[in-house]
Parts: C-alpha cells; structure tokens; sequence
C-alpha cells in the first residue's frame, strides 16, 4: 500500500477516534449516572452476586470497594447515601474476612453521613465474621462513647475487644475509664492498679494510669471527705477549720493524701475538697 | 510485451526471534513472453514459490521491480489477467466446484451469464462437470487440484502461474494437465510453472529457468541450452563383425551391436562401412544433454 | 466485488454448525424466560422482559465475537487467503467484505431471534413494547461494534487470544461508565492524563444497555439514539481502518 494511502488511513483512523471521545464526552455531559436511582435498585445482594461473581467472589469485592471509595469522595454528589448500607452489605457478603470495607464503611456511615446506628451494625457483622479482630468492637466502643455517649455500651465493646487476641494495652484503658465515666469509681480504680501494674516499660500507660489514678482517687476522697465535713457540720453547726478536725473527732482515722502523695486543698469557706491537680473528664469536674 | 519482467528482486525474511536474516531472493531476473510455456526450475529452498509469492504481491519485495503485462505488481489490478494455482490448493470446503466458480468470478465482477458460460467450460475442461454439486469437502487432492486449475482459468485469464502443478499426480494425471497446459498456448495465453521434474519440463516447454539460491543462473530456450552440444551419436545395427563398423569400441545387448561416436563425419563413416558389410542399421540417434544434466551442471557449478 | 466477499463470508457463517447452536440455545434461553417469570411473585412480564432480551443479547454477542475471531485467521491458517489476495482484489476490500458480511449475518440472527421474542412476549403478555425495537436497534450496533474489534484480532492474532482480547474489551466496554466520576477526581496531572485517554480510547456500552430505560420506563431522546448511532459508525469505522491498516502490512509466507 503507497505511503500516502498509509498516511491517510491514519489520520482517519485517529480522526474517527476523536470524534467517538467527543460523542462519548457529549454523552456523558448529558447523563447523571447516579441520580438515576435505578442504577442501585438493579444492584443484586450480596448472596446474588456471589452466584453471579462465578467463584470471582473476592475480585468483585475489590472492585466494588474501589469503585464505591471513588463514588464516596464524589462529593458533589446528592443522595449518594441512598443505598449505603446495601453497598457495603452486599461488600461484606462477597468477602465476609475483607476488612477495609467493615472500616471504611463503617467511618463513611458515622462521620460522613452521620448514622452512628448503621455503622455499627455493619462493624458488629465485621466482628461476627472475624471473631477474632478486636478492631471491630474496639470501633463500635469508639463511636458509642464519642457520637452516643453512652459510656456503658462503650465499656461492653471495650471489655470484648480488650478480651480478643493481640487486642492492644490501650483498649483495658479505655474500659477502666468509661468504667470511671459510669461513676463507678472503686472498680475503676482497681482497674487502674492493675494497668499500673501489668504496664512494665510501658511509659505512656504508667503515666496515664497514674493520672487516672490519681483524678479517682482524688474524686473518692473527696466524695468522701466532703460527706464528712457536711456530718461535721451537722453535728457542729460548722464547716471544721480544717481537715485535720476530722481526726480529732475520730470521724476518720488519718486524711487521705492523693495520690501522688500532695495534700488536698480544703476551703473552710464552702466546705469543699480540691486538689492541686483536676483533670477535667468529667464536666462535673 | 512481456508478460512477466523480473528485475533485481531481492527478498529476506527475519527468523522471529533471531535478528539474523535469510537472504532468499538475491536479485532474480527474469522475462517471460507472452504466449509462451516457460518452465521455473531449481530444487526445494531456492526460492520459486518466494519468487511466485513476490508476483503476486502476497509478500512485498525489499528491492526489485516486477512487471505484469507492464502493470507494476504493487497494484492490484495488475493481476487482472493472472491466474494463480497454489503448490497446496485449499478452498472454501463448504462450497461446490459450481459455488468457487461463481465466487472466484465475482471477484472479476464478471456477468451473472458469463459466469455461467465460462464455468461450464472450465468444469468440462478439467474434467468435473459430473461433480459440480458436491461440496468440496468430500473432494480428492487431485480432484481439489483440477477444482484449483478451473478457478485460476476464469475471467479469461491470459497468464497461469502454477506452482509445483505436478507434484502427487500419477502418470495419468499429469498427461492430462500437461495437454491442458499445451491447449492453454494454443488459445495464446501464457503459462508460468515451477517443478523439479524436469522429464514434464522437457515434453513442453518454450522457455526455461533455472535458479539456484536466489539466483537465475541460466535462462533460455529449451531448445538452445540442451542443444548446446550433440554428446555424441549411437548407431544400432546387427549382421556383421563390430570391428568392421569403424569403431574403436562397442557394446552388444540382444544380438544388436551399438557405437557411438561424438562428431557426425565419424559417424557417417561408420553408417558407410556398415552398409559397404551388408550390415542392418537399426537406428542412428544423436544423444542431446537433457534438462536433466544442463540442471545439475549448475547445480555443481554453484 | 465486495458483495461477492460478504455473500460468501455470510454463506460460510450460515453454514457453520456452531453458528446455528448459538441461535438455537438463544431462543430457547429466551423462550425459558416464561418457566423464569413462573417462579417469580409480582411483575412475571418484567422478568419476561429481562430474561429474554438478556439471553438474546447474550447469544448474539458471542455469535459475534466467536465468529468474528475466525473471520481473517481462518483464511491464513487454512491457506484459502492466496486464492483472494492473488486476485486483483484490495487488501481493504476484502477486511470491509469479511465485515459485512459478518453485520449481515448478525443482523439475520438478531432478527430472527427478535422476531420468535416478540411473538411469544405477545402470545404470553399480550403487550408489545415499541422500545424493545429501539433496544435490538441499539444492540445491533453494540454488536457491530464488537465485530469490529474481533475482526481486528483476527487480522493478526489466534483465535484463542482473539477471543480473551475481545471478550476482555467486552467486559471493559461495560464497565467504563463507571469511571467517568473516577478520572475528574485524579490529582496528578500525568494521571489525569493516562486515565482521559484510556476512558476516551476504550470502548464504552453504557449507551447501548436501555434495559434499564425499558425496565423503569424512562424517557430515551431522539438525541440519545444520534448520539449511539454515531458513535457506534465512529467507533467501527475507526477500528476497521485499523484492521486494514494491520492487515496492508501482512505478509504470508
């Protein structure tokens, strides 16, 4: 073939090409793919789709997850959480061990979209199918603590994760202390005596335990101290002069020091205990 | 004109994973005139079939010209007079002799009745008229070879290149093909065949070449190369003494004697002195080189 | 001359043993449909619908790639190439020829296969659906555009290749759309390059695929149906120029 003939078809060739890009730009300019919602209502389930993936179970997974990252960052995007739960459902069912999507899923749900409850149930199936991951619990704790402030539900999903394998230090952590924010300060500080304890080289954990420690401790006391005083006052019709009072009439046997050894600080004025050191977790405190 | 020009062709192929080269064609040149039978000779690997394909633009040549009745062979239309027959013809197998015909000559965009005209012809001529509602899939190799030859006939085609048509038939077979070929220069068209059997070549050809590891090494008529040298004359007689015949050797083989003698004044002596003797002259036969020898002369000249 | 070459690419599909099992397990993948739509509560038309042009469209595109891979090997491998090519015939005519005749005999199938559908949609359903025209429109062009690229294989590859490439691009073609958000949100620019040129260069078959549209009931514009048809003719003729091109540079020894 002469080589002009060549040359021709050539630039036909790239010609036609270009032109089918601009048909396809002009196509797509016109579309949007996910105001449809139709697309999603033909999203088959997760079990489905594992019939449908030809034992390509795990691939199809991946390429869901990939794709749904990308959709997820589509910011622009309204109603993109539509069918949320349905996406990372049908994820987790393709592959049940895969862990990004339990995770990823799980922070779109409650920090994106704002749905604590969603997250956690599709953590919870993370955790049923990977009994032995103590991120999922460890999560759940996270959430029900920080977005629900449920202390109580938060120390159930720290005692699980802390009990898993290769759980890290700092779950026991979290547990004694949202033992301490449910007010239950003796258990908690036993607790804590244990970290103190068990946390050998372990810098960071013998500083925060011995500050935990010390803001229970500092807190028993004072409980304590301060139902004394306002006995005292009963009795006396005045707040004692100061703490040592208390020993004199044998209403307790020696004041407490806190725990790094420092006296409290009493106020003759409203009859109150305080410390040369508060931490504030509480607002009480 | 001259139906086919050759010039200069030279042609290599690459091995596909060594950057070596094989040189095939080194610069063939060759002619052949129209109306002739002209006989491609060389043994396997010297590139006849290579050459055939270059004519037909099936592979490109790296450098030479090649003319078809004048029409450079890049061009399509240049095989508008050409008909070609593979060494080993395959064709749709799921089509009559009747079908290919009909293909072969749309090809030509030919007349729906000249198509018609011409494949009764062509089929009466190789001797397939009876079969030519079978699908070819159920045909011989000879049978598929005839088939071949019908189809590289149609459109009236005025040049025939054949490539090895004798091989694998049987002495009937290629009587037939060679009366074909014979009929074909008679309606004036051209013929171009290779083959190695050269006792085909020598019962009709006008015009030979010989080539040999890429190269034409001798070209001509027929008659010229095998006539370049009478080896000598052989006389066969009986009735009387060999001694007396003028010759100083002989051989006998069934009550006959037989002299030779390699220059005709030698001879003619010898016929006198067996006629002055009463002698019985059976047959005086001038032995020509064949194609045969002029053939392996070259072979081992190269 | 072209005719002569599509005529007989059509005559060899047609005869072809293969060709004839796809279209027949085609009809009755869709004919299945009625003891599919049994086993369903609620719409069984739809899953009527959805099962036959499924099967239909499923067939048709492997009629198209598996007879498509052969169309250019076959005539090298079986040597009959020699026959065209010593002819005084164009390299060109003959990829457009083997083209054609391949869209003539899909175009025969599709309609055939279509035609059983509508009968028994009607026969089952009692409704006919004027879009379902539109969608066997669209899916004849999705299959000539596959033809094109399996006859592009073909001019040079084997058919086992042929057919992994094409069903590849297949595959592909169908989920391109999804990365039309993806390559606007790439940073780099050398990324944002690579990913334009793939997303634009790659076939894309989102357009062709109205079931959705045939399902939900959603409007089609006449410019959506332009729109397919050019991009459809753009797209084949670019990739059967290629396959000329490709197969101008051939040689057969």
């Amino acid at each position: 073939m002469k080589r002009t003939h060549i040359f021709i078809l050539t630039l036909l060739f790239i010609a036609l090409m270009v032109i089918a890009g601009f048909l396809q730009s002009d196509y797509d300019s016109r579309r949007n793919y996910f105001a449809e919602q139709g697309t999603f209502v033909t999203l088959p389930n997760g079990k489905t789709l594992k019939v449908l993936s030809f034992g390509f179970q795990n691939l199809t997974a991946d390429m869901l997850f990939i794709w749904s990252i990308q959709f997820y960052s589509s910011y622009h995007l309204n109603n993109r959480y539509l069918f949320l739960e349905h996406i990372f459902d049908t994820i987790t069912d393709l592959n049940p061990t895969f862990k990004e999507p339990y995770m990823v899923g799980s922070w779109i749900m409650a920090l994106e979209k704002g749905d604590v409850p969603m997250a956690i149930r599709l953590l919870e199936k993370g955790s049923r199918n990977m009994p032995d991951e103590w991120i999922f619990e460890h999560e759940c704790g996270f959430y029900a603590y920080k977005e629900l402030k449920d202390a109580a539900l938060a120390e159930k999903y720290f005692e699980r994760a802390a009990a898993k394998p290769g759980a890290p230090s700092h779950i026991a952590r979290k547990r004694a202390h949202m033992i301490y924010m449910q007010d239950n300060l003796e258990y908690s500080y036993q607790l804590w005596l244990d970290i103190l304890k068990t946390a050998g080289d372990d810098r960071f954990a013998r500083s925060a335990a011995r500050n935990h420690l010390h803001q229970i401790k500092f807190e028993m006391d004072k409980q304590n101290l301060e139902k004394l005083i306002r006995e005292f006052k009963a009795k006396r019709g005045r707040f004692p002069f100061i703490l040592e009072e208390l020993v004199e009439t044998h209403m307790i046997k020696q004041i407490p020091k806190d725990f790094g050894g420092d006296d409290y600080v009493y106020n003759a004025q409203s009859g109150t205990v305080t410390a040369h050191k508060v931490l504030k977790w509480k607002k009480s405190y | 004109m001259n139906a086919l020009e050759i010039k200069n062709l030279h042609k290599s192929f690459k091995s596909s994973f060594l950057i070596k080269q094989y040189h095939i064609l080194k610069g063939i040149e060759l002619s052949v005139q129209e109306g002739e039978i002209y006989g491609f000779l060389g043994p396997n690997g010297a590139g006849k079939t290579t050459t055939m394909k270059c004519i037909l633009n099936i592979i490109y040549p790296d450098q030479g010209d090649i003319l078809l009745f004048g029409k450079s062979s890049r061009q399509a239309s240049s095989r508008s007079r050409v008909g070609f027959l593979p060494e080993h013809p395959y064709f749709y197998d799921y089509l009559t002799p009747e079908e290919l015909l009909s293909f072969t000559a749309g090809l030509f965009s030919m007349s729906s009745a000249e198509i018609r005209k011409q494949s009764a012809e062509l089929l009466e001529l190789v001797g397939l008229t009876a079969k030519k509602d079978i699908k070819l899939k159920k045909f011989s190799k000879g049978m598929v070879q005839r088939v071949g030859l019908a189809q590289a006939l149609i459109h009236n085609t005025d040049f025939v290149i054949l490539d090895e048509p004798f091989s694998g038939l049987d002495p009937i077979g290629r009587k037939e093909l060679r009366d074909i070929i014979i009929s074909l220069r008679e309606s004036g068209k051209t013929v171009f065949f290779s083959s190695h059997i050269l006792q085909d070549m020598e019962m009709m050809v006008d015009r030979v070449g010989i080539i040999l590891d890429g190269k034409i090494r001798k070209e001509g008529k027929l008659t010229e190369l095998v006539s370049q040298g009478v080896k000598y004359y052989e006389i066969v007689f009986s009735g009387l003494d060999a001694q007396l015949a003028g010759a100083a050797e002989w051989t006998s083989q069934d009550g006959h004697y037989i002299i030779r003698h390699t220059d005709s004044n030698a001879t003619n002596h010898s016929i006198r002195l067996i006629s002055e003797h009463k002698g019985v002259i059976h047959s005086v036969t001038p032995i020509r080189r064949t194609l045969e020898e002029v053939f392996l002369e070259e072979l081992n000249h190269a | 001359m072209l005719r002569t070459i599509a005529y007989n690419t059509f005559k060899e599909a047609v005869r072809n043993k293969v060709f004839y099992l796809l279209v027949a397990l085609g009809v009755v993948a869709a004919l299945s449909s009625i003891i599919v739509s049994m086993l369903t509560i609620g719409d069984k038309v739809k899953v009527l619908k959805d099962v036959g042009l499924a099967s239909i469209d499923f067939f048709c595109v492997l009629i198209a790639i598996f007879t498509g891979i052969n169309l250019v090997y076959k005539e090298i491998d079986k040597k009959t190439i020699y026959n065209i090519l010593s002819k005084p015939i164009s390299r060109s005519i003959f990829i457009l020829g083997k083209f054609l005749g391949l869209a003539l005999t899909l175009l025969i199938a599709l309609a055939s296969m279509s035609v059983i559908y509508y009968l028994f949609l009607w026969l089952a359903a009692g409704t006919v659906d004027i879009k379902i025209v539109v969608y066997f429109f669209l899916l004849y062009l999705q299959l000539l555009i596959i033809t094109s690229i399996s006859l592009m294989f073909s001019s040079f590859s084997t058919p086992i290749l042929s057919s992994i490439y094409t069903i590849s691009l297949y595959l592909i073609a169908n989920v391109t759309w999804t990365f039309n958000t993806f390559k606007d949100q790439l940073k780099g620019t050398l990324e944002t390059v690579v990913s334009y040129f793939f997303y634009y260069i790659l076939p894309n078959f989102e357009k062709f695929n109205i079931k959705n549209q045939i399902v939900l009931k959603m409007d089609l514009d006449a410019a959506w149906i332009i729109n397919a048809v050019l991009y459809a003719v753009c797209y084949t003729g670019a990739l059967l120029l290629l396959s000329i091109l490709i197969f101008n540079k051939k040689e057969f020894k």
